[in-house]
């Protein structure tokens, strides 16, 4: 096994300015596709078994120091489509990250292990009897351990924050610390526009670096444009390398048996459909969720600052089982952009008396288990996701609204901002039924943020209801594994990343 | 452009419902596209408006936004830099604009003639920029409160007014927010974690 050189800080990535060639050739015992969750984690874990490992991710290079703490830049730098990923009636704004690191750069941190209950329902809807809670401990404990993660301490627990648990505790719903991937948190409140000083434990700084350590060749700006397989077996890929400015700099084709596919749950299946692989089941694109969540933004008596501090402190669990709710609150911080297209305060003074009072602000993320009713489609020349709240769900969208107005009320906010796209606001119980019950499952109408796409290629052990088995191998190609949020059988609620980090160690243990 | 759009318009579009719904749910992506990538390389941007040309927007766009904006943010009335002689709001769009893909700019130009042109009865077939502030204010809040193709334009035309405005770091100081602090406070880079213990 070669020496393994780790770095202190930076990342060796081939970028397209360091092409000098018009086609490049290369070879390798894994291809990993995207640098995020699944693909970095998937990456170190094969790299340090000893196998030659090339990770090509579709975004850009950018090192943490040139993270600029500014939203609207982060988004253009940073993100899908430039932030402006939506599904196709324009009213869910969906963000993931496009960069080396994937959204693990661009999170908030939050991390949750795959509840029971939503194992259970794998292993009984979808034949996945080994993914129990005993056979994940382990997987779960090591990324944990890794990434450092945490309950917060009370210094990263924001203003907003000890308002809610307050609230939370007047009205007896369990309210908890989140856990969250960080070392001593500098408490920028800038989680969205990543962290400038890795404090943040993103795959920027920890699977990545270590990948690198162990061999692994990173390659940014590199979008795999189809999965090579012959006789039934993954052969590698074909990709193109695109400069800053959008022109081509080469193309590349990387000779491996064995695909890891993990460019997350938008861009895999796509990937897929180009292919023309791995479809036999017709549930590739299928069964899209996503959690749509709301920022719930009140004003409060006292400044509140949203922008101070850790983004996110704690969470009420109260209702997380379906039976009770299927829904999770988190309090939330937001600066001034985000908040400018929140809410309806209406137009005019009302608008600017809403700004000009920012700091009074605190919000609450809305998180709901939805349904797999969405998908992914590609017509030849662009993706479409289509994906509307489904009436199954809306129900539990507005008895996330309705919590989490209770809670601001209680916690002693003067107003809370429905975030819908007509005026609502809230100033005691009664207004709650009323303003929310109004509420109508119509496009347009509430303003929607999807953080966690998921489903997309789902496990199962039937290969005609299912894409990828247990160990993230598809059922049709061997050697052709998937290994991000596509997986997830059904939305799980919390924030996806830890279970990401765990399926993609198994599935990578299992590989080696 | 919008000449052309206008051109190219079928007769039904001026109507009640102008907009196909096709046609309108591409528009809505603008509010996506409003947070990216024109926007992003403006926040330095502090040039007195009156210095500015615009570069997309036509003089009839420019007219609609920057009446948006008057009556959408009254911001010297809340001690905050003025909308459209301090901030160049509108100056900021037309940047944006600028970086559009064709298609979103033809919808967006589209989105703009249509809201321009849309007020009917309730305010006698005046345009948009015809209408007092009082009505204009009012046209607005009807928009946010009608069908879903009406409420999906004006929230994304609201989008870009308020990102553009906000966007800029002279409006920062009056509401406390802090904006970029990892440098002014000093804290220190972490670099890479170390490699997992075996």
């Amino acid at each position: 096994m070669s020496e393994v050189k780790w770095q202190a800080s930076g990342l060796k990535v081939h970028e397209a300015s360091d092409v000098t060639e018009s086609h490049l050739e290369l070879q390798a015992d894994v291809v990993v596709v995207g640098s995020g969750a699944g693909g970095a984690v998937a990456a170190y874990e094969l790299a340090r078994k000893g196998k030659k490992v090339i990770v090509l991710e579709a975004g850009p290079y950018v090192p943490s120091q040139d993270f600029t703490e500014k939203f609207t830049n982060s988004l253009e730098t940073l993100y899908q489509d430039h932030g402006g990923q939506t599904n196709s009636s324009g009213d869910l704004l969906v963000l993931q990250g496009a960069c080396v690191g994937g959204s693990t750069v661009v999170n908030g941190c939050v991390c949750f292990r795959t509840p029971d209950f939503i194992l259970e329902d794998w292993q009984r809807d979808f034949g996945l009897d080994e993914l129990t809670r005993d056979e994940l401990a382990p997987y779960f404990d090591e990324v944990e351990k890794n990434l450092s993660v945490h309950d917060n301490g009370p210094h990263e627990i924001a203003r907003h924050g000890w308002l809610i648990r307050a609230g939370a505790n007047k009205l007896g719903w369990s309210v908890k610390p989140l856990k969250r991937n960080i070392r001593e948190c500098g408490l920028t409140g800038h989680c969205l526009s990543g962290c400038k000083t890795e404090r943040k434990q993103s795959m920027l700084v920890t699977y990545l670096p270590w990948a690198v350590a162990h061999g692994a060749k990173i390659y940014a700006d590199t979008r795999v444009e189809r999965i090579l397989a012959e006789g039934g077996e993954a052969t590698g890929v074909e990709a193109v390398i695109t400069r800053h400015d959008g022109s081509q700099a080469a193309t590349l084709r990387v000779t491996a048996p064995r695909v890891v596919l993990a460019a997350g749950a938008v861009q895999s299946p796509i990937l897929l459909l180009k292919s023309g692989l791995a479809n036999r089941s017709d549930m590739v694109g299928r069964n899209f969720a996503c959690h749509p969540s709301l920022l719930v933004a009140a004003r409060y008596p006292e400044p509140v600052h949203p922008w101070r501090g850790a983004l996110l402190g704690v969470y009420v669990d109260e209702f997380e089982h379906p039976d009770k709710g299927g829904f999770v609150l988190e309090d939330g911080g937001f600066g001034l952009v985000e908040m400018s297209m929140l809410a309806e305060p209406g137009s005019g003074a009302p608008f600017m008396d809403y700004m000009a009072n920012a700091k009074y602000l605190a919000g609450l993320v809305t998180l709901i288990h939805d349904h797999n009713v969405g998908r992914i489609e590609w017509d030849g020349e662009k993706k479409k996701i289509d994906y509307q709240l489904s009436d199954m769900d809306f129900p539990s969208m507005q008895r996330a609204i309705k919590a989490a107005a209770r809670l601001h009320l209680a916690s002693g906010a003067t107003e809370v901002y429905v975030p819908a796209s007509d005026k609502r606001v809230i100033r005691n119980e009664g207004d709650i039924d009323r303003e929310v019950g109004g509420l109508e499952n119509l496009p347009q109408h509430l303003r929607m943020v999807s953080y966690h796409p998921q489903g997309t290629c789902r496990m199962g052990a039937d290969p005609e209801q299912s894409v990828v088995k247990a160990n993230g191998e598809t059922h049709d190609v061997r050697g052709l594994y998937v290994a991000d949020a596509s997986l997830l059988p059904t939305s799980i609620i919390v924030n996806p990343q830890i279970t990401v980090y765990a399926l993609a160690t198994r599935i990578a243990r299992h590989m080696a | 452009m919008k000449n052309n759009n206008r051109a190219r318009m079928p007769g039904y579009l001026a109507g009640l419902e102008p907009l196909s719904r096709r046609g309108f749910l591409r528009t809505s992506v603008l509010a996506g596209a409003a947070l990216s990538s024109g926007c992003s390389s403006l926040f330095g941007r502090r040039e007195a408006p009156e210095t500015l040309q615009y570069h997309s927007l036509t003089p009839d766009e420019v007219e609609v936004i920057t009446r948006l904006t008057e009556v959408m943010l009254p911001a010297e009335s809340y001690g905050l830099p003025s909308s459209t002689t301090v901030v160049p709001t509108v100056e900021n769009i037309d940047m944006m604009a600028q970086r559009l893909p064709k298609q979103t700019r033809d919808l967006m130009g589209l989105g703009i003639w249509v809201f321009n042109n849309r007020p009917m009865v309730s305010f006698k077939f005046s345009k948009f920029t015809s209408l007092s502030d009082e009505k204009a204010l009012a046209y607005v809040d009807a928009m946010q409160e009608g069908t879903f193709f009406e409420r999906g334009l004006m929230t994304t035309l609201k989008a870009l007014v308020a990102l553009n405005y906000w966007r800029d770091e002279r409006t920062w100081p009056g509401l406390e927010y802090h904006g970029p602090v990892t440098e002014m406070w000093g804290v220190r880079r972490l670099g890479n974690a170390p490699l997992p213990r075996a």
